[in-house]
């Protein structure tokens, strides 16, 4: 039926929202260094929506520049999302792997990174007047991702739509829920941490004497 | 050895601020900045020569005991023709003038004079003087607040008030407090007497020359906190009995006002509040500042509640006073920091001065700042607790601003250019300079330059203003360039269409001879066998594209002689429709 090369197939799963992905899951296809590429891509764009979008549009606190939030807000919550989906999904009858649930969401994410950057790249050409058209193409991006979304997610685990939604919701439930858990467990670490470091001062002032 | 101690001790020794200026940037973040103002001197009693009250030879003389110190002075006012000075001296119960030059005494008012019989004052907290029709002179107002009472009198000689009119608790069912203690007192141009009195938030109680209460002038809003709308909630359930336990939320009382040359009324609210907390009356007691969009009008100090840890305290804001200058600046004092807040009249700040320290013994250091006036480039404050009267006059740095200001608010951007430049030249975090030479270079229709100002000042909507004047120039310098590139784009992408369609390349690649190695060559080793094979695939696949092409070259040729024929076809019917048309 379809014979595509890797960036052939991104290509058509993004302009044929309806079979892409079925048709992707059908030929095996999908590559995981293209997904890894999406994913800081995205990151990029993030950095970039901070720091390139025209002036009279940017409104970021530009005393300090942090790297962390947006690394955060782009790498972190794609793998968490993943996890996430792939645990719920695994337990409610999904057919997706989590390598095939990675490249699927990764795929969906390229309308919004493409659209964020040409909203990006115009806003330094356009007054304020002018911000619907920025607007426009960022929410043009966000919809045709979230549609790709639902699709790559009903293809991944061969949903019905319902169930999709369904599933889709839990797992951002799932995510609060690990990253709540990362965050308590980094500030147990920690504890540990100061624990042990006060026993060594503890101990190194016994034996200074 | 001795050289660089007696260079240290003079630098030691250079009269500097007891604190350090400050002003804020675009994102509200305290940044150091030059003093605007310098103390120049304190007025106390001693100054003022108080002990003349004491001495009997004296005309000004009061009683051996009169006290030769101010006692929690409240509020002051300063008549610019006359160039006097009052001073509503709280806790002795007398008012006094002073010279506005050499800050002596000229006169001390204990009570007011009615046709003989005199009345004493009981704690006057405010004083207003102003020129009166009715008098054919100068009026003084003072709210003599434990006598319930406002009095507007006129000058008789350095002890004697003569009394005109007094103003006492309207009796009138819309005043409902049970008190009339006025606190401040104001009058405009058609004499209307205006006066804050405790206790009472539904604005300044207002009278008529005449004596005549008129109602409420001015009152401030509640400001809606999610409390307030809470209790709203619970009010609209609760029971009457519930309802007579609960507290009723209540616009928070003005504190002071003053009225600017132009007649409009400025308050002040001491409680720290996002609503009214400084405003500009029009005759119908409506803010003529709009604070509902977005609350853009900030007074005092932006941080919001600070803990210093020096006085072991958290400084919550508490504007006092303010005072309209004879320029229209705008200075907001206060009582927690000791801080005078300068704003122009579009209410951008200007600069911040003075201070408050634990030990208070410096100049320019209050304690218990209570009003604030100004006159020419001096600004006074009156300290209720150190008993004396601060004075700031302007710096050269302040001047410049000053002037600038002055020039920037009138739209005279260019003219305001050198003065901002000074300004730069002495603090280059200051906001306003840039803002005002990006103005004037906008003017000027010096767009790139304007872009730099206003992007060092980080004004995003003056950027976006320029942006769009410097494009449209852009375009108009380049139209022809652009029209250029526009017409060859186009016509670059019509000749690759008709190109494609006549199966020509732009540029062609060299085909591969494919019979020459297909032909009779002697057969390669044997390790390049694998080679050979991956290259006849190669070929093979060449040359079923090629194939291909052909086929699709042939399907196009066909399809464009169909539509020929078919097009022939329709003029040939056109035609002979015409003919028939004949």
């Amino acid at each position: 039926m379809y014979e595509f090369t890797p960036m052939g197939w991104l290509k058509h799963v993004i302009f044929h929202p309806v079979e892409g992905f079925e048709d992707l899951r059908w030929k095996k296809q999908g590559s995981m260094k293209i997904a890894l590429i999406i994913v800081f891509l995205l990151f990029v764009v993030m950095v970039a929506d901070r720091q390139l979008t025209g002036f009279q549009f940017n409104t970021a606190y530009v005393k300090v520049f942090n790297v962390v939030p947006l690394l955060v807000q782009s790498v972190v919550y794609f793998f968490t999302w993943v996890i996430g989906n792939w645990a719920l999904c695994t337990l409610f009858d999904g057919e997706g792997t989590l390598k095939k649930i990675c490249i699927y969401s990764a795929y969906a994410l390229v309308p919004y990174i493409v659209c964020s950057a040409i909203s990006i790249f115009i806003s330094n050409f356009i007054v304020q007047e002018e911000r619907i058209w920025m607007t426009a193409i960022y929410y043009l991006g966000l919809i045709w991702s979230v549609v790709l979304m639902i699709q790559a997610m009903k293809a991944a685990h061969q949903y019905s739509f319902t169930k999709t939604l369904v599933s889709m919701f839990f797992t951002l439930v799932a995510m609060l829920l690990i990253l709540f858990l990362a965050i308590l467990l980094l500030s147990l670490f920690q504890q540990v941490y100061v624990f042990g470091y006060s026993i060594y001062t503890e101990i190194a002032y016994r034996i200074r004497g | 050895m001795a050289a660089v101690t007696a260079m240290s001790m003079s630098v030691t020794a250079f009269a500097d601020e007891p604190y350090n200026s400050y002003n804020y940037d675009t994102w509200d973040d305290a940044v150091p900045s030059q003093s605007a103002y310098m103390t120049v001197t304190t007025i106390t009693g001693e100054q003022m020569k108080l002990e003349r009250l004491r001495d009997p030879s004296d005309e000004l003389y009061v009683s051996e005991s009169a006290p030769v110190t101010l006692a929690d002075s409240r509020d002051m006012c300063i008549d610019d023709a006359r160039k006097q000075l009052w001073v509503a001296d709280t806790k002795n119960n007398r008012l006094l003038q002073l010279n506005l030059d050499t800050y002596e005494i000229e006169g001390v008012y204990t009570g007011v004079s009615d046709g003989g019989s005199e009345s004493s004052f009981a704690g006057p907290q405010g004083v207003f003087v102003a020129e009166s029709d009715e008098l054919g002179g100068q009026a003084i107002y003072i709210a003599d607040t434990d006598n319930s009472r406002v009095v507007k009198a006129k000058v008789k000689d350095g002890r004697t008030l003569e009394l005109v009119t007094e103003y006492t608790k309207p009796e009138d069912p819309l005043y409902t407090v049970n008190t009339f203690n006025p606190k401040k007192v104001l009058a405009d141009k058609a004499e209307n007497v205006y006066t804050v009195v405790n206790a009472v938030n539904t604005g300044s109680v207002l009278f008529a020359r005449g004596g005549d209460f008129k109602g409420f002038y001015g009152a401030n809003r509640v400001n809606v906190t999610a409390a307030v709308i809470a209790q709203r909630i619970w009010r609209a359930i609760a029971s009457e009995a519930q309802l007579e336990g609960m507290t009723r939320n209540v616009p928070i009382e003005y504190a002071n006002f003053d009225i600017d040359l132009d007649g409009f009324i400025y308050t002040v609210t001491e409680i720290n509040t996002d609503t009214d907390s400084v405003k500009k009356l029009n005759p119908a007691g409506y803010n003529i500042w709009n604070n509902a969009k977005g609350n853009e009008y900030k007074f005092g100090d932006i941080t919001g509640p600070m803990w210093d840890p020096i006085a072991n305290k958290t400084h919550n804001i508490r504007l006092t006073d303010l005072d309209i200058s004879s320029t229209g600046l705008i200075n907001v004092l206060d009582f927690e920091t000791g801080r005078v807040f300068q704003y122009d009249k579009e209410c951008n700040l200007v600069c911040i001065f003075g201070t408050k320290t634990s030990t208070n013994d410096q100049r320019g250091a209050m304690a218990n700042p209570n009003a604030v006036e100004t006159y020419g480039n001096k600004v006074y404050v009156l300290d209720g607790a150190k008993s004396d009267i601060t004075v700031f006059q302007e710096t050269q740095f302040g001047k410049y601003i000053h002037n600038a200001f002055a020039l920037y608010d009138e739209g005279r951007y260019v003219d305001a250019k050198d003065d901002w430049n000074e300004v730069i030249k002495r603090d280059g975090g200051y906001t306003w300079a840039y803002i005002g030479l990006g103005k004037a270079a906008l003017n000027q229709e010096q767009y790139t330059k304007a872009l730099k100002y206003f992007k060092t000042a980080y004004d995003q909507d003056d950027y976006d203003k320029a942006y769009k004047y410097a494009r449209e120039a852009f375009l108009r310098d380049h139209f022809t360039a652009i029209i250029v590139i526009i017409v060859l784009l186009i016509a670059l992408i019509i000749v690759r269409k008709v190109m494609k369609k006549k199966g020509m390349k732009l540029i062609k690649r060299k085909a591969k001879p494919i019979l020459a190695t297909a032909g009779p060559s002697i057969p390669p080793p044997a390790n390049d066998i694998e080679e050979t094979v991956d290259e006849a695939e190669a070929e093979v696949s060449e040359t079923v594209e090629a194939v291909e092409d052909t086929a699709d070259a042939v399907e196009e040729e066909v399809s464009e002689a169909a539509e020929e024929v078919t097009d022939a076809a329709e003029e040939l019917t056109e035609e002979t429709e015409d003919k028939e048309g004949e």
